[in-house]
């Protein structure tokens, strides 16, 4: 019940913060000299066109009245066209978006398994190998995590991976040239070639995901790693890791039990990094040639395509307000003193 | 701002070489030797990057913009230690030169961030606290403005910056301003807020400044350590941004010497295997945000005054102390003594010693009051019986024997079937003891399982019962919350009933009153003694309250400075104190008595 209501009561200010994003991108766009008709329609666009697009999108009212036909245009999913290709804005984004998708979770996955792992490892106070080990491997990357340019990283990586050592692909995008994509199910190559069944497709989908989703995981991952780190270790020198040892409980449940405390501020990092994603997926996507919304964004800066440029940041802005909601309900779940704050 | 950081530098640079002649130049000096050598190379490394930045263009050897056809991709040699890329520029000379505009950008942006979001902060701040409600009102709404504003991914928001009015320098630096000065805007609102709760912050105000004035004059320039932190970390990130909108051809163009153009310029390269080109600038550019951050670091230290790295604690390694210096002191204990201390010294590597030579016997059922003045090692003493010293204590000699089995000898195993059955700890403020995150059943019920074989059912009803037993109605409830929800004593009553639920021959406590009020005090007092006794624990209970321990305990030992001054039994050290620090506790323990806890009589009322 108490759930109930703090979801109802999160849910209700998403719907301001919408709001508000919606009309940051709308001044965004009358922020640009000239008219924005004529950068939707582009340079080469005739006059007449341009003045019908003007009145179609009711250009020629007031402001108040053309933000309140961008709002209803946005509500009926019409971002309008790319003057470039002349495609939906709309659908542009929709077809692009799992290739972005399926690269953040892919990046998520890896800080998640393996990092993770090593970052609370490299907390304990153990002097086994494995402890000591963790420990040299976080204090490296907590140097290197951070300073190193994502952007670099991945062609560092290309340069190992593919020129060198040929174990990986080329950044040829999502699929090697002679692949076929899967039928779409979830959007996801990897995943939707395992549910048709064909393996070929999932390796080489596979492999062409592993550089892109390892930079983003190395570069996105540092504050998640540092804050995992850190938050253990204050757990395990806490009073209450202390009381629990000395009152002779299992050391799995004394690491469980910190591990748990350790996850309030690990989930409120993870939200705050998500937000940056998407500004990484831009650049990986860009160094990698995955044809998802990033480069999209970035393909649209250098032909002055406007409408994409603005339905990416709608998008982009949507995503990170999601991503915080996510994160309060899950702290919500996991510390019942924030849900004793909050409710 | 960067200047004057960069003059600091060198002034700190010069006077570690010259002899420390003039007295100015001591704590410059003294600033360098509080410095590690990490820290040492880092500053180094910072003050090469800055010099690099502003003379760089001028001392490459090669023109770092004049293309040379015949010299395209030349791999590192002699002559080129990093190659020539495709243009045949030398990029050891590009490298040199190219740090300027990314630093110029990053500093001169993260300058405009804060000459924005500083004062906006104040402002934000101050309104924040007022009185009026439409103040507090507009200061919300700035906050929400800004949730919104940084919920635009940073560097989305300034590549759709840059696109909107057209590449070149100086839009990278206002879009790479405009997405920094949130932070200031956070970081100054929240110093300010906790700024103005201090004295003299008041008593500004109440000689007539007005609030805003003073959030100015007093308050800003109490917040700017904290600001000059994360101005360095943020002028670190604001080279990563510029370079990363000039790698996607939204920032500096080329021929400009900049890092994320060259890197742009180098990536195809690197996939036909001439990485040269991306690769150095790649490694500079990393040095910089390193150095960027790490000197933030280090700011943040130098402006603490007389902050040293601490020792980490490290918890569970305690099972490893280092085995007795001397078998000094390792005389059998008393026959049937539940606990035998012998010559216990417990000291921090390399310190005077906090416990020296404590020796004592306890038997079955007897209540050992230790006491002593805070400070006196009363804590430590327990925590070295528990075997949980932590905070980098070594204990150097003596021995603990518990029922004859000397605890340092045990292994992890044994151990933590003794600690939690047959030791328990009964510590201060019990509150911070019980973990938040975890239900007060689950802690019992994995206690009581930890020690007796029985099914997670059977645990929690003993739970329960034992809850019962202390006297708390409604057991089930209590089971069910977390600490947070639990008062004080209520937490206590929790610790205490934990510590009972094994009936152990020993019960350690610390304070178990600190923090409980003084009605409170007493019923968990009473009710300890009691169990106590029902279950023939016996116990050491430390406490500076010489009241507590006229009125509960057998014996007293009186701590003082690591060693034990005087023992015997409650009564006679009461009544003929032979130790200064006796007498002194004493009379303080009378006026304690008389103003706290009347019924507590030193004389009267003590246990035969």
């Amino acid at each position: 019940m108490r759930t109930l209501k703090y979801v109802g009561r999160r849910l209700l200010v998403l719907v301001p913060q919408l709001f508000l994003i919606s009309i940051v991108t709308f001044t965004l766009v009358r922020m640009l000299p000239g008219d924005p008709a004529r950068l939707e329609l582009g340079p080469l666009a005739p006059e007449e066109g341009v003045e019908l697009l003007r009145h179609q999108l009711r250009l020629d009212e007031p402001l108040p009245q053309q933000y309140i036909a961008y709002l209803q245009r946005l509500l009926q999913g019409d971002f309008g066209r790319s003057w470039v290709n002349s495609s939906s804005v709309a659908q542009d984004l929709l077809v692009r978006a799992p290739a972005t998708l399926e690269l953040i979770t892919a990046g998520m996955l890896i800080v998640l398994v393996i990092m993770v792992p090593i970052a609370l490892l490299s907390a304990s106070p153990s002097r086994g190998w494995l402890a000591r080990a963790t420990r040299r491997v976080s204090f490296g990357y907590g140097l290197l995590a951070g300073a190193l340019p994502d952007f670099w990283l991945g062609l560092v990586l290309i340069f190992v991976f593919f020129s060198v050592l040929g174990w990986a692909p080329g950044p040829e995008g999502r699929l090697a040239i002679l692949d076929l994509p899967p039928a779409r199910v979830t959007g996801f190559y990897v995943v939707d070639a395992l549910l048709a069944g064909n393996f070929d497709t999932f390796r080489s989908a596979l492999s062409h995901l592993a550089l892109p989703a390892v930079t983003l995981a190395f570069v996105y991952g540092g504050p998640i790693f540092k804050m995992v780190r850190a938050s253990m270790e204050a757990a395990l020198r806490s009073d209450y890791t202390i009381y629990a040892e000395s009152l002779g409980l299992p050391r799995r449940t004394v690491l469980l039990w910190a591990m748990r405390n350790a996850a309030p501020p690990a989930v409120v990092v993870t939200g705050v990094v998500a937000g940056y994603l998407l500004g990484g997926a831009v650049l990986i996507e860009t160094v990698f040639n995955l044809n998802g919304i990033g480069r999209y964004a970035v393909q649209s800066i250098t032909t002055a395509d406007y409408a994409p440029i603005q339905g990416f940041v709608l998008v982009a802005a949507a995503f990170t307000v999601m991503v915080n909601l996510i994160v309060d309900l899950l702290q919500f779940m996991i510390d019942p003193r924030f849900s004793a704050r909050a409710s | 701002m960067s200047a004057l950081k960069v003059d600091d530098d060198r002034r700190r640079q010069h006077s570690s070489a010259s002899v420390a002649r003039h007295p100015a130049h001591r704590s410059v000096i003294g600033l360098w030797s509080r410095l590690s050598r990490f820290d040492r190379a880092v500053l180094v490394v910072f003050v090469l990057i800055l010099i690099i930045a502003a003379i760089g263009p001028f001392v490459a050897p090669y023109p770092p913009t004049v293309a040379d056809p015949l010299q395209r991709l030349v791999s590192p040699n002699r002559a080129h230690p990093f190659g020539t890329d495709e243009n045949g520029i030398d990029v050891l000379s590009r490298l040199i030169a190219a740090p300027r505009i990314d630093v110029l950008i990053a500093v001169i942006a993260t300058t405009l961030s804060v000459a924005i979001g500083a004062p906006l902060g104040v402002v934000a701040g101050y309104f924040e606290g007022a009185d009026r409600r439409a103040m507090r009102w507009i200061s919300e709404a700035t906050l929400r403005l800004l949730d919104v504003i940084q919920a635009f991914p940073v560097f989305i928001l300034a590549m759709v910056l840059v696109a909107i009015h057209g590449t070149g320098p100086v839009n990278v630096v206002f879009a790479v301003a405009f997405v920094n000065f949130p932070v200031f805007l956070r970081l100054v609102r929240s110093e300010i807020l906790s700024l103005r709760e201090h004295l003299y912050a008041e008593a500004a105000v109440a000689l007539g400044n007005s609030e805003l004035g003073v959030g100015f004059k007093h308050l800003l320039p109490n917040a700017w350590p904290t600001v000059l932190v994360q101005v360095s970390v943020t002028i670190g990130f604001a080279v990563l941004l510029t370079a990363g909108l000039s790698f996607v051809g939204a920032g500096v163009s080329p021929p400009t010497p900049e890092l994320g153009a060259m890197i742009a310029s180098g990536a195809k390269f690197m996939i036909t295997g001439q990485w040269w080109v991306a690769m150095f600038p790649g490694l500079l550019l990393g040095l910089i945000v390193f150095t960027f951050a790490a000197m933030g670091d280090i700011v943040g230290k130098l402006m603490e005054p007389g902050q040293r790295a601490i020792p980490s604690r490290r918890l569970l390694s305690n099972a490893r102390i280092a085995p007795a210096a001397q078998a000094e002191a390792a005389a059998p204990s008393a026959q049937d003594a539940v606990l035998s201390v012998r010559g216990l010294a417990i000291e921090a590597s390399g310190c005077p010693p906090i416990l020296d030579g404590v020796s004592f016997d306890l038997m079955p059922g007897e209540i050992l009051g230790v006491v002593g003045l805070p400070g006196s090692g009363k804590s430590i003493l327990v925590r070295a019986i528990l075997r949980l010293l932590g905070h980098g204590l070594q204990r150097r000699a003596g021995h603990v024997f518990f029922r004859g089995k000397d605890l340092a000898e045990l292994d992890e195993k044994t151990l933590r079937a003794i600690r939690g059955s047959e030791i328990l700890p009964l510590l201060p403020n019990a509150k911070s003891q019980l973990n938040p995150l975890v239900r007060v059943g689950d802690l019992m019920v994995a206690h009581i399982r930890a020690h007796n074989r029985c099914s997670r059912r059977e645990a929690h009803a003993r739970a329960a019962r034992m809850l019962g037993a202390i006297g708390i109605g409604d057991a089930e409830h209590w089971l069910a919350a977390y600490p947070h929800e639990l008062s004080g004593g209520m937490a206590q009553r929790v610790c205490l009933a934990i510590a009972l639920v094994h009936r152990p021959p020993l019960i350690i406590a610390d304070e178990p009153t600190a923090g409980l009020d003084v009605t409170v005090q007493r019923q968990v007092l009473d009710l300890m003694i009691e169990l106590c006794h029902q279950s023939g624990a016996a116990q050491v209970l430390a406490t500076r309250e010489l009241g507590i321990v006229a009125h509960y305990c057998h014996r007293v030992a009186v701590l003082d400075e690591g060693l034990i001054v005087e023992m015997g039994p409650v009564r006679d050290v009461l009544l003929a104190p032979r130790h200064a620090v006796t007498r002194r506790l004493i009379a303080a323990a009378d006026l304690r008595a008389v103003s706290t806890a009347p019924t507590t009589n030193t004389s009267s009322k003590m246990v035969p």
